[in-house]
């Protein structure tokens, strides 16, 4: 199956190990109330409106800012693509299949969840849903995936 | 549609996992194949019957409600 947008499978590991690590880590830091002072650099930022400062306040501006947080959502998204846009051992069509079928079914489950969290969720707990909504299509997307690779490889004969 | 992939694996004593080496797909696509979850395209149809060294319609058939 001739495909232009999938990795060689030699990324598969690496894709696995920055998925678990950031989606880890990002679990660790959000039961610390993303307190954190690690990593804090100076930082450019686009448009600034912090909730104290009024001075630092303005387009491009440069900033302290801890990119800790930074470094796991990029950590997560981008093992995330790998894990799911890596060749597998034996890419074919039916696998291809399988890869689509589960990127519509992550899009349609994820927004019938966040539907559901809309009605459902207020105020703070409502900001922990828009947090893990930046990352519940690929993790939906990946698990799909792994899940009916796996259905349909057991009962030989 | 329908196929007798199995039997014709039987024929040729042929494992799953050997007939999906043989023309390059995984095992899972055999699987789902012969339990008619899935419906190959054209081109690996003709490699399978080509395989079998038989005519695709002795392989593969239509069913009623196709």
């Amino acid at each position: 199956m001739q495909t232009n947008y999938l990795l060689p499978n030699k990324y598969k590991t690496i894709g696995w190990i920055l998925f678990i690590v950031g989606i880890v880590s990002g679990l660790f830091l959000m039961f610390n109330e993303y307190e954190t002072d690690a990593l804090t650099i100076n930082v450019l930022s686009i448009y600034h409106d912090g909730i104290l400062s009024s001075k630092e306040d303005g387009f491009f501006r440069i900033i302290e800012n801890s990119i800790l947080d930074e470094l796991i959502v990029i950590a997560i998204i981008v093992g995330g693509l790998t894990v799911g846009f890596t060749k597998e051992k034996v890419e074919d069509e039916f696998i291809f299949k399988l890869r689509k079928d589960s990127l519509v079914w992550a899009l349609i489950f994820n927004y019938a969840v966040l539907i559901f969290a809309t009605v459902f969720v207020y105020d703070f707990v409502f900001f922990d849903v828009l947090v893990f909504n930046m990352f519940t299509p690929l993790v939906f997307f990946v698990f799909r995936f792994n899940f009916l690779k796996y259905k349909s490889q057991s009962h030989e004969e | 549609m329908k196929n007798s992939i199995k039997v014709q694996r039987a024929i040729h004593d042929m494992t799953q996992a050997d007939l999906a080496k043989l023309i390059g797909v995984s095992r899972q696509s055999i699987n789902a194949i012969e339990k008619n979850k899935y419906v190959p395209s054209t081109v690996l149809s003709l490699k399978i019957a080509r395989l079998f060294k038989k005519p695709v319609e002795d392989i593969f058939f239509l069913e009623d409600e196709d």
